[in-house]
């Protein structure tokens, strides 16, 4: 140990003990962190809590509410479960009366996200895993991307055969209009106007490709039944009332056929378009820096494995490995992989006009097929 | 003369508890935008929208045929139940009563889940059915016949409760007296019994009509498929049609619906015109005399079984059936996809036992608080002429026109923008309030009925002998009037356990209630749990009412 004397060595060795050792009393401050974050825990720690509006179901979010628990025990997550829509009736009623309980809003429904950016209503934050996470997955320092989930198709095996079922949408298209009889009533996708989600779905499709068109007159067709929600969805499809269902969440999708083996999962082969849970701190936020540990959470490695492997919402974090990540999805699929780009543009499928033509479109290119 | 100051009083509150939430319905059906928001400037074409909408018209009269079919069928089978099991000696009475009201503690949306599963295109009764008959079965579980069957069949039980209660306070002599003269039951049932109970049928039929108008979870669910929409389902379209909430729009749908209440209030009103001559509960103690059936009471009580089997045991037998399978459908055999996991999986969310027990306080200590606001509204408008209680008549059908979501985002909004309300927000107490509201039409009717059955001469008589309001309100119409709270609270029991809708804009942390929980899991995709859920929920509601009715909170206690 006679380097120690050393005076040249000295100096900085113990320059690097005397930094370590606050950090080795607060242990949770997780590794690679700037020494400043210590004091963001502390002051979080104070608040106690952070209030999270959301629209992921309970059962889903739970082992990530667990594990953070886990990770932060001094800091308890009030998780509030709402549906899309009726989300951002509540968050911009709450914002405009000046009474914003959520410090943190974590939705799929995107461009309605976007919306509240717009709003004024997300604060800016810069998180310490920033660089962790795809450059495109973030706008403004103000929107994170928490996720990346395909949008995919999904079909019944038992009612038609591995191998016969299409994977792109034009090759689909012509299937069912060759199967139209045995199809009849036995495809389901969203309604775009009754559905939020489906619709800002589908018009992505229609951004990538014309190929869709094609495919809505074939729904058309064949009688497509057109629903308002995933559950339904899949359950009948399970059921063997459906065969086909068209643009279906990821997460949902392999979630059921890992329940059930008679529902196959299909990755669109022309493209897939992927979605994003957004999430955004807000500006109101009574727990503000609770809100940053929770976000930079859902974005660490620690926090990531969690939402790709424990809760199967897709981890958009590319080191982290397994079936339900981007890691995982891009090796598999590559470039057919289509992420919605997050930024003003997203707003664009909230406008009531475009919205209005598209449906138009949407109706004729039905009729056509009938 | 005596004091009407505090009539006044509590009339003026609850004018101004229902008039508060129109009232902001309507400012908002005229702006072009949310009602706080800056861009929001004033316009009467949403108005014109909305009726040049093709759409409109479409869901206008899939809900009157709805509504119409619900008043023709459920309530002269309900009037019918009543009669059989409170006036009759139909076998079983004992254990039928707590199975009518299943029905009403399933939601909807879970009911009508039930049905595909058990007779729907893969249900395993229709599969069942084709391998005994050879042939596809003759229903569609999607089609409108079938959603106006399931719809009135399953509102038997909102009608019994309201005939049941009146049949209760009836004194049997009259009944008896016709007997004696040779009457057959069905003379004595129509001639006598009916016209006693009338008001009660009435009421119930406007009710159930509005019900009709309001209906969402059952259409929501077996209209899906083919975008078979009604006014409710319409209206939450707004929701996502034009990208943002259009509060507007459906502000107006809303007022449409109140409009079209006015009418029912008014035919409400000459049915009752001789209300009072119906008061029954005299100064004579009778006891009650069942009708002998003789034969005909096992044809009844076959009725009432095959009506059992169609709003219970088919959406129920459903539900179970999924709860305990990873899937189902004529692909699989059974055997193959049992499983206990959906159950196991219950016990992992810690949510659902606060969920549960917030349901029950909710239902039970928030339902006799909203009792004892029914009572006194009641006890305000009992016997009074003015014109302002007149006015209040109209006044507590207008909450029902608004449907439950709607209703909840406007309580909602009233917390969050009225100063002294806004710590309240997001707290049980708010959720009580919106339950409260939507739910006053029924409680109230339910309530001021049976206050309407106290015979004049009783009351007058306490008044003679010195009693003030307060002590004839306690000694004599309160208790005479029991059953009819007590049908209140039972009824606000039943609809506040598996409420959902009202309170998805009130819900803060830790106070999730069965309802929201059941079908947030279900719009998630995760109907293995909400099937479990739905079971036990099923199974707790059913537990407790079997045990209240055991322990002796009798209807005709």
């Amino acid at each position: 140990m006679s380097f120690l004397k050393h005076p040249a060595l000295r100096r900085p060795l113990l320059a690097l003990i005397a930094t370590t050792i606050p950090c080795l009393a607060l242990a949770e401050t997780p590794a690679g962190y700037p020494a400043g974050y210590a004091e963001t825990i502390a002051k979080a720690e104070a608040e106690g809590s952070v209030v999270v509006y959301a629209n992921t179901e309970h059962a889903a979010v739970e082992p990530i509410l667990a594990d953070f628990q886990k990770a932060f025990p001094k800091i308890r997550v009030d998780y509030i479960e709402i549906k899309a829509a009726d989300l951002f009736s509540r968050i911009s009623s709450e914002a405009a009366a000046g009474a914003l309980k959520a410090d943190m809003v974590w939705s799929s429904a995107m461009d309605l996200q976007f919306q509240m950016v717009e709003d004024g209503i997300a604060a800016e934050y810069q998180s310490v895993e920033k660089a962790a996470v795809p450059e495109w997955s973030n706008w403004g320092d103000k929107i994170y991307g928490i996720t990346y989930e395909p949008v995919v198709m999904v079909y019944n095996s038992k009612v038609i055969p591995y191998g016969e079922m299409p994977d792109t949408r034009a090759s689909l298209a012509k299937w069912l209009q060759e199967n139209k009889e045995r199809m009849k009533g036995k495809v389901a996708t969203y309604d775009p106007e009754r559905s939020g989600l489906g619709y800002f779905a589908v018009s992505a499709d229609a951004q990538n490709s014309d190929d869709l068109w094609p495919l809505v007159t074939a729904f058309g067709a064949v009688d497509t039944k057109f629903y308002t929600s995933t559950g339904t969805m899949l359950e009948k499809i399970s059921a063997g009332e459906h065969a086909i269902g068209y643009n279906i969440i990821g997460p949902y999708a392999y979630l059921r056929a890992e329940r059930d083996p008679n529902v196959k999962v299909v990755v669109p082969k022309d493209y897939t378009v992927v979605l994003s849970r957004l999430a955004i701190v807000t500006q109101q936020a009574q727990h503000p820096n609770a809100a940053r540990v929770f976000l930079d959470y859902l974005l660490s490695k620690r926090g990531q494995t969690v939402v790709g492997n424990e809760a199967h919402l897709f981890a958009i974090r590319p080191d982290v490995t397994g079936k339900a990540t981007i890691a995982g999805l891009t090796a598999e699929y590559g470039n057919v992989l289509k992420p919605v780009a997050i930024g003003p543009d997203l707003m664009d499928a909230i406008q009531p006009m475009p919205r209005m033509n598209f449906f138009r479109k949407w109706a004729d290119a039905l009729k056509a097929g009938k | 003369m005596r004091n009407d100051f505090w009539r006044t009083g509590v009339v003026l509150a609850a004018a101004l508890f229902i008039l508060a939430p129109v009232g902001l319905i309507v400012w908002q059906s005229f702006l072009t935008d949310a009602f706080f928001s800056v861009r929001a400037k004033s316009t009467v074409d949403t108005y014109g929208f909305v009726l040049s909408d093709s759409g409109f018209w479409s869901a206008l009269r899939n809900t009157v045929i709805l509504s119409i079919g619900m008043v023709v069928f459920a309530v002269p089978l309900g009037s019918l139940l009543a009669f059989l099991m409170v006036r009759t000696d139909m076998p079983g009475r004992k254990w039928i009563e707590p199975a009518i009201f299943l029905p009403l503690f399933m939601s909807p949306m879970v009911l009508a889940f039930g049905y595909i599963v058990s007779i729907g295109p893969s249900g395993f009764w229709s599969v069942w059915w084709e391998r005994l008959f050879g042939a596809v079965p003759f229903w569609n579980v999607y089609s409108m016949p079938m959603l106006v069957l399931v719809v009135a069949l399953t509102h038997v039980p909102h009608v019994y409760i309201y005939v049941s209660t009146a049949l209760r306070t009836v004194p049997s002599d009259l009944e008896e007296a016709a007997r004696v003269a040779g009457g057959s039951p069905l003379t004595v049932a129509t001639k006598v019994t009916l016209p006693l109970v009338w008001p009660s049928i009435a009421v119930s039929a406007v009710l159930v009509a509005f019900l009709g108008f309001e209906l969402f979870g059952l259409p929501y669910v077996l209209g899906d498929q083919d975008g078979r929409l009604v006014l409710a389902t319409y209206l939450y379209k707004f929701n996502t049609l034009l990208g943002r909430p259009a509060y507007q729009m459906m502000a107006v749908v809303v007022i449409f619906i109140m409009l079209v209440t006015l009418p029912l209030v008014i035919m409400q009103r000459r049915m009752l015109k001789s209300a009072q001559r119906y008061s029954t509960i005299g100064g004579k103690a009778t006891r009650s005399h069942l009708v002998p059936l003789g034969k005909w009471k096992w044809v009844a009580f076959a009725g009432v079984l095959i009506w059992l089997y169609a709003v219970v045991l088919l959406p129920l037998s459903g539900v179970a059936l999924r709860s305990v399978v990873t899937t189902w459908g004529p692909l699989v055999a059974i055997r193959d996809v049992l499983t206990l996991d959906n159950y196991h999986k219950l016990a992992d969310l810690p949510l659902i036992r606060r969920s549960i027990v917030n349901t029950l306080i909710l239902a039970f200590v928030g339902g006799f608080a909203s009792l004892c606001v029914y009572a006194l509204i009641g006890l305000a408008s009992h016997r009074s002429r003015s014109e302002s209680t007149k006015v209040l008549d109209f006044l507590v059908l207008l909450p029902r026109a608004m449907p439950g979501i709607v209703a909840g985002l406007v309580v909602f909004w009233i917390f969050l923008f009225v100063p002294v309300l806004k710590p309240w927000v997001a707290s049980l107490g708010a959720m009580w309030v919106a339950y409260t509201l939507v739910w006053l039409p029924f409680g109230l009717r339910l309530v001021s009925n049976s206050f309407g059955q106290v015979g004049r001469e009783l009351e007058e008589a306490a008044h003679v002998t010195g009693a003030g309001q307060a002590r004839v309100a306690k000694d004599v119409i309160l208790p005479l009037a029991k059953h009819g709270l007590l049908a209140a609270w039972l009824l606000s029991f039943l609809l506040y356990a598996r409420e959902y809708s009202t309170g998805i804009f009130l819900m803060g942390q830790g106070n999730e209630v069965m309802g929201t929980m059941l079908v947030s899991l279900w719009n998630g995709g995760n109907i293995d749990v909400a099937s479990s859920l739905a079971v036990v929920n099923t199974i707790v509601i059913a537990g407790g009412i079997a045990l209240a009715l055991r322990l002796g909170v009798r209807l005709d206690a």
